[in-house]
């Protein structure tokens, strides 16, 4: 008699693992037999680009999920990031990368004020501060389109090392120490608890308020991170940039799975939701597939991957 | 006193009902209770009692395995849902949950049944109105039907409560003259102490026209208010009072309900004297309006102090205080020499040395890690790699574990092992041991042993014991005397929210014993 590869209750119980890789290797090969440039060298190059900056942002939100809330301001701050460097790179040359950076980890410290002082329920907090933050863009780039033409600047991107763009290491070393700080160090450790047990975390003797704060932040800095090396792979950019990530970027954490109702999941898992998010989203464009069917589709990966990865046993009452 | 017609047939009738859930726990085993016209029934008995599986099965929530049903002498079928209960006149008040607080009274007093005011498709308001307004002033409760819920005192929105299960019994009865059978679900719990005499009046007065099942485990309300009162423990039922005709004490029904005669327990007292002069935590006159007064006492190096007293009392308010889950109003707070803020934030109690331990499932567990990760979340300091980075060594932190594990006879595959797939005493084990591990000056004492069996109990103690001789000072605040002939020095009385006496082990012993 033949007996299966697994045993059914080691697939139910490992379906979070199984689910993400199956689905990894069916796009792969999906998009592979309907296009075969999708895994030559050219396409390759493609796919790195399209999910390295990606992987970095979604990093710095895997945290916030994990901690069980959420960070809509992702996208506007890397957003706002990218076009800092753009605008003031002539007036103030490299120091408008540190610039970036602190304007965007200033930004994830009010998100955290307003979520763990203030109470406000996390989606509300970072709404509003990403509306604010999407204003000031508009501000200052007038909705142009601006160009960059520091080749130094756009080298932190586009260098090609053993035959990929400097992008891809960047993407890979952040999601590595992401991977290290949430499972190796307390930091980590004292994120998963606030999102498993809020109560129990400060009976434990973590200070949650401050560790809230300090878990926003890292995501408005992985955000900011983000924009600035998008910028220097793209080499200029409008309002426009990032307008197709949010729901992507959400599929991505999710799709991982890091569950929404928090204290579960991690980076390490992350990586393999951006590659099947992005991937589709490259081998649809590949295929030229419209956008209009690509927001169809990400929506529905969106809440499909958020009904199969919800904790029910733990949270009765979600609102 | 005397019933109405007690040769009468009973208003209501369960006879032998049993219960067994996932078909090994037994949560109700052949239970048999009346219930008259006009009177008030108490069951009582403590968590996990069954005290409500037998209310969930009377408005039929769930199904018995066994058991018959009888209405004025009459057998009926089991209530399948809430709505037939209310069909057959019993409805339920629950202990919390039940309020809608953004709905006007009357929205809420008619919530569910709208569909029975509908007049072209449109709402009668007036007619609700009228409905509503009558039902209160017949009950004589005494509020704005127009008031929002959460603008009324909580007795308040207690008995729009009771009033809803009562027209909910009428509107779909049909008539106004049966007598509802109501089932209050612990209705004092959210109450502060002042409002519990104005409920229980209030109820009292309703006794005219309705019976009530009065669920409860604070036992002077029940020796007070109820006529007869049922006492389970273990899904049994083990004693019964008719308090119209018998004196019952307080300390009959204690003892009925915990069931555990004193020779079970193991007293040792060689460990009595190991308290120091050194003061670790004073509290002085604090106060949280509302829940407790003026509580005052000096907690030394390597005592434990028992906070003992009816559930109500202030006693959990007291200890929830002390480990920074809830404020104070007025008094002071010392611990080791320094004063306390009154509205710190929890984290900084086990900075000062106070660790908290609750026997409440999944308080302060996390339920969802493993025991590892369990333990070593209070001593993480302990696990790191080297001193000055930050990072975690999983052997360290494995092997402290599996000492833990061992030490306190953990029955578990691994350290592992989630934590929820574990039974109540071991995870209660997998909180003591990480306090053991860590040792905290002060630790905090929540019903630490409940729900547990006596193996596990008796473990828990050894530990709780052990750390008390090497110096650790204890508050405690149980359901359970002995407990506190166990593991206590000095026992405070608690009642109304106020120190009634102070008592030695001796002393508690011989009040108890009585």
């Amino acid at each position: 008699m033949a007996r299966p590869l697994f045993s059914q209750g080691w697939l139910r119980r490992n379906m979070t693992t199984v689910g993400p890789i199956v689905a990894a290797i069916a796009i792969i090969v999906g998009f592979q037999a309907v296009n075969p440039f999708f895994l030559s060298h050219d396409g390759m190059i493609t796919l790195v680009y399209a999910m390295s900056y990606f992987l970095i942002a979604a990093c710095g939100l895997t945290f916030v999920v994990m901690m069980g809330s959420f960070d809509f301001s992702v996208v506007s701050l890397l957003k706002l990031a990218a076009l800092l460097c753009v605008l003031y790179m002539d007036k103030l040359g490299f120091l408008v990368i540190p610039l970036a950076l602190i304007i965007s980890t200033g930004l994830g410290f009010i998100n955290g004020l307003f979520v763990a002082r203030f109470n406000v329920p996390s989606f509300m907090a970072t709404l509003g501060v990403s509306v604010v933050v999407e204003g000031a863009a508009l501000y200052l780039s007038k909705g142009f389109l601006h160009i960059i033409y520091n080749e130094t600047f756009r080298s932190l991107a586009t260098t090609f090392i053993a035959g990929l763009p400097s992008i891809f290491y960047w993407a890979i070393g952040i999601w590595l120490i992401s991977t290290f700080i949430a499972i190796y160090t307390p930091f980590g450790r004292r994120t998963y608890a606030v999102g498993g047990n809020l109560i129990g975390a400060g009976l434990s003797g973590i200070n949650v308020e401050r560790h809230r704060i300090y878990v926003f932040m890292l995501s408005g800095f992985l955000a900011g991170l983000a924009g600035v090396l998008y910028m220097a792979q793209l080499g200029g950019g409008s309002m426009l940039i990032g307008a197709d990530m949010p729901i992507p970027l959400f599929a991505s954490v999710v799709a991982g799975g890091t569950a929404l109702t928090g204290g579960v999941g991690g980076p390490h898992r992350t990586l393999l939701g951006v590659i099947i998010i992005t991937w589709i989203q490259a081998g649809m464009l590949m295929l030229a597939i419209g956008r209009d069917t690509q927001m169809i589709v990400f929506g529905l990966i969106a809440l499909g991957m958020s009904v199969a990865t919800i904790d029910r046993k733990r949270i009765k009452i979600i609102k | 006193m005397s019933m109405a017609t007690p040769a009468e047939a009973p208003l209501l009738e369960v006879r032998g009902v049993s219960k067994t859930f996932d078909g090994v726990v037994r949560a109700l085993d052949e239970v048999t209770i009346t219930v008259h016209q006009n009177e008030i029934v108490g069951v009582v008995g403590e968590n996990g009692a069954g005290k409500s599986t037998l209310m969930k099965i009377l408005v039929g929530v769930y199904a018995p395995d066994k058991g018959e049903l009888y209405y004025r002498g009459r057998r009926v079928p089991f209530p399948r849902d809430p709505k037939e209960a209310a069909g057959r006149g019993i409805s339920i008040v629950y202990q919390e949950k039940g309020v809608i607080p953004h709905l006007q009274v009357y929205q809420f007093l008619l919530l569910g049944h709208e569909d029975k005011y509908v007049k072209f498709s449109s709402l009668q308001i007036d007619t609700m109105k009228r409905v509503a307004g009558e039902i209160l002033e017949e009950l004589r409760v005494d509020c704005d039907i127009e008031s929002f819920m959460y603008e009324l005192p909580l007795s308040t929105q207690k008995m729009v409560e009771i009033a809803k299960a009562i027209l909910s019994i009428r509107l779909e009865r049909e008539d106004t003259d049966t007598t509802p059978i109501i089932i209050l679900d612990e209705p004092t719990a959210p109450l502060a102490i002042e409002e519990r005499q104005g409920l229980f009046n209030d109820i009292l007065a309703m006794k005219r026209n309705s019976s009530f099942i009065f669920v409860s485990h604070i036992i002077p309300e029940v020796r007070e208010f109820a006529d007869r009162v049922y006492v389970l423990r273990d899904g049994k039922q083990v004693a019964y009072h008719d308090l119209t005709r018998e004196k019952v004490t307080e300390e009959d029904l204690f003892r009925a309900i915990v069931g555990r005669g004193s020779s079970e327990y193991l007293y040792k007292p060689g460990l009595e004297k190991a308290v120091g002069e050194e003061i670790a935590l004073t509290a002085s006159n604090l106060t949280k309006n509302s829940y407790y007064y003026d509580i005052s006492f000096h907690l030394h190096r390597g005592e434990c102090i028992g906070l003992f007293g009816p559930a109500g009392s202030g006693k959990s308010e007291i200890i929830r205080t002390i480990a920074g889950l809830v404020g104070f109003d007025k008094g002071s707070l010392t611990v080791k020499g320094q004063t306390v803020k009154a509205d710190e934030l929890p984290h900084l109690r086990l900075e000062r040395g106070i660790g908290y331990f609750s026997g409440e499932t999944g308080k302060e567990l996390f339920l969802n890690w493993p025991i590892a990760k369990n333990i070593s979340i209070v001593n993480i300091g302990r696990i790191l790699l080297t001193g000055r980075v930050p990072v975690i060594s999983f052997s360290a932190e494995r092997k402290m574990a599996e000492r833990i594990v061992k030490k306190l006879r953990i029955a578990a595959p691994s350290v592992n092992t989630d934590c929820t797939s574990l039974s109540g005493g071991s995870k209660q084990k997998v909180s003591v041991g990480k306090w053991l591990e860590r040792s905290p000056d002060i630790l905090l004492l929540e019903d630490p042993t409940i729900g547990i069996d006596v193996g596990a109990r008796e473990d828990i103690y050894e530990v709780l014991l052990e750390m008390k001789k090497s110096g650790a000072s204890m508050i405690l605040v149980s359901d359970d005397p002995k407990e506190y002939s166990i593991l206590c020095d000095t026992i405070i009385f608690i009642k109304g929210g106020r120190m009634q006496r102070v008592l030695s082990p001796a002393e508690f012993r011989e009040v108890t014993a009585a």
